[in-house]
């Protein structure tokens, strides 16, 4: 019998030392597809479905957690902050009848709506907020996307340390979910600085990193592989899934 | 069912069948096994992976730090790092263990769990996500792919515990701890192994499915009445990680229980399918 146990432990304790390489060259080496293949199967299984649920005035967290990269601080933006976006105009353009240039009045003017919604992060934490803002169906459909149309692709304002500008992107099909805003108001505020002024997207349906901050443009596209990365987003050039709906 | 005599309704120790080689788990059942095993390995060890990017678990369906049930944290006490665990409001120095620990590239920091414990080793969110959501497709296909074998091959009536098997688990349990001689009548599985198995396949396996999609936005807009549920999203997150400390809990009691009763019996028949009855048939794993 202690023979047998020392036996066992002793392959216990060599699977454990092979464990360390062994998992770094499986999760580098061509493995690597079949895994990434996992999330084809959840986007087909998953997908946008449903509403996301909304909730009460007593559910919000008046100290929505600041999330992301840094507020941006560059000249650009900063004279945009001290002029209070005055000079802002929301771009919209690429595969477009109509390429528009939108002010924030514009923007209020277009459509709106409030919802209140868990904001999930990949991480694992959550936090509710108010947002008030225009449903991004609005805005494109005021652009008439042409044919070849397939995603929007969201850039801008804040960079990282290596200089990468944050982007993310939907296909149209999320787009129109009417969940999908542009949000300019958060908790009953016009969106400060930290939260992603002046414009920054909102969709309950998938992971906090889709709900990118601090818009500077929206583009329509056909492919997403010619853009930065080429993942459709910043943390997806990273390795994180297009669809983060899980 | 190949020579399945000696586990039909055996009541004594079958000294007349000592020796005998039985085709015990058919093929199906062996890959499922080894695939299960596989799995879970790789969703535990890309679970604590996922969890240390936010190591702490709260009763809530937003995050709330009143409502937090354990947390991990790394401090500077006296210029020295150190690693704690509160559970319930009790915090408790784990440095080197948890809190503050391995980082996986060879040095120490502030860190849930340990780089060896975790998949990749280095901090890798991204990383951690793909292995877990790849595996938990793997332990869902060997799940289904069992039951319907087993159902099939007509192998879940001997597994389904029944109201009868309730009376026999104290006298199976007294057999275990040697306060009694024989083991009461049984079929293939020992009432215990029924009902440890019944509770792994039938409450843990799915429960612990169910509570990881509770987390997924898209699920909780898809089934809306899933989440709250489970008492919210913090909630579902906990009651993954409880269900998941669980499991570790059974498996511990399964690699005693196969170590215990002929480790390479019980490894030749999971492996093969043959197994040598002797002394132990019916206290198996």
């Amino acid at each position: 019998m202690k023979r047998r146990l020392f036996v066992a432990s002793s392959l216990a304790a060599l699977g454990l030392t092979a464990c360390g390489s062994a998992k770094d060259a499986l999760t580098n080496g061509p493995f690597r597809k079949v895994l990434l293949s996992a999330e084809k199967l959840d986007h087909g299984v998953i997908g946008t479905r449903g509403l996301a649920r909304e909730y009460r005035d007593s559910d919000i967290d008046r100290n929505f957690r600041v999330n992301g990269l840094d507020t941006p601080s560059d000249a650009t933006y900063s004279s945009l902050v001290r002029d209070s976006f005055r000079g802002y105009r929301l771009i919209v353009d690429g595969l477009v009848e109509r390429p528009q240039k939108l002010a924030l009045a514009e923007l209020r003017a277009a459509g709106e709506r409030t919802q209140i919604t868990r904001h999930d992060c990949v991480e694992g934490w959550s936090a509710i907020g108010k947002w008030r803002g225009v449903p991004l169906s609005t805005v494109i459909a005021m652009a008439q996307p042409k044919l070849g149309a397939r995603y929007c692709v969201f850039h801008c304002f804040d960079v990282d340390q290596s200089a990468e500008h944050y982007y993310e992107s939907l296909d149209l099909r999320e787009a129109a979910h009417p969940q999908t805003v542009l949000a300019l108001d958060l908790n009953d505020k016009p969106l400060d600085a930290d939260h992603g002024a002046p414009v920054r997207l909102k969709i309950p349906t998938q992971l906090g990193y889709k709900s990118a901050k601090w818009v500077q443009r929206i583009e329509l596209v056909a492919d997403l592989r010619p853009i930065a990365g080429g993942g459709g987003g910043y943390w997806e050039d990273q390795g994180y899934e297009w669809y983060a709906g899980i | 069912m190949t020579s399945d005599v000696s586990v039909e309704t055996f009541s004594a120790r079958r000294t007349d069948v000592t020796g005998e080689r039985v085709y015990r788990h058919d093929v199906i059942a062996r890959a499922t096994h080894w695939l299960w095993a596989l799995a879970i390995l790789v969703l535990v060890m890309s679970g604590l992976q996922i969890f240390n990017a936010a190591p702490y678990l709260d009763a809530s369906d937003k995050s709330n730090p009143a409502r937090r049930v354990l947390a991990f944290d790394a401090r500077q006490v006296d210029g020295r790092p150190v690693g704690t665990t509160t559970v319930f409001g009790h915090t408790f120095n784990t440095t080197h263990l948890l809190g503050y620990t391995d980082d996986g590239m060879g040095a120490e920091d502030g860190r849930a769990f340990p780089g060896w414990a975790t998949l990749p080793g280095p901090q890798d969110l991204a990383d951690g996500r793909r292995w877990h959501l790849f595996f938990a497709w793997a332990m869902f296909i060997a799940w289904a792919t069992y039951l319907i074998s087993a159902r099939l091959r007509g192998k879940l009536r001997e597994l389904v515990m029944r109201r009868a098997d309730f009376a026999k688990l104290l006298p199976m349990q007294l057999y275990y701890l040697r306060l009694r001689k024989e083991p009461p009548p049984h079929g293939t599985y020992n009432p215990l192994q029924k009902l440890t198995y019944n509770v792994v396949l039938f409450v843990m396996f799915p429960l612990i499915i169910i509570t990881g999609l509770a987390l997924s936005p898209g699920v909780d807009s898809a089934v809306p009445w899933l989440t709250p549920l489970l008492g919210g999203r913090q909630f579902a997150r906990t009651w993954h990680f409880t269900l998941m400390a669980l499991l570790i809990g059974y498996f511990a009691t399964h690699l005693v229980l196969v170590l215990s009763t002929g480790f390479w019996n019980n490894m030749r028949s999971m492996i093969t399918g043959w197994f040598v009855l002797g002394e132990h048939d019916g206290v198996g794993p």
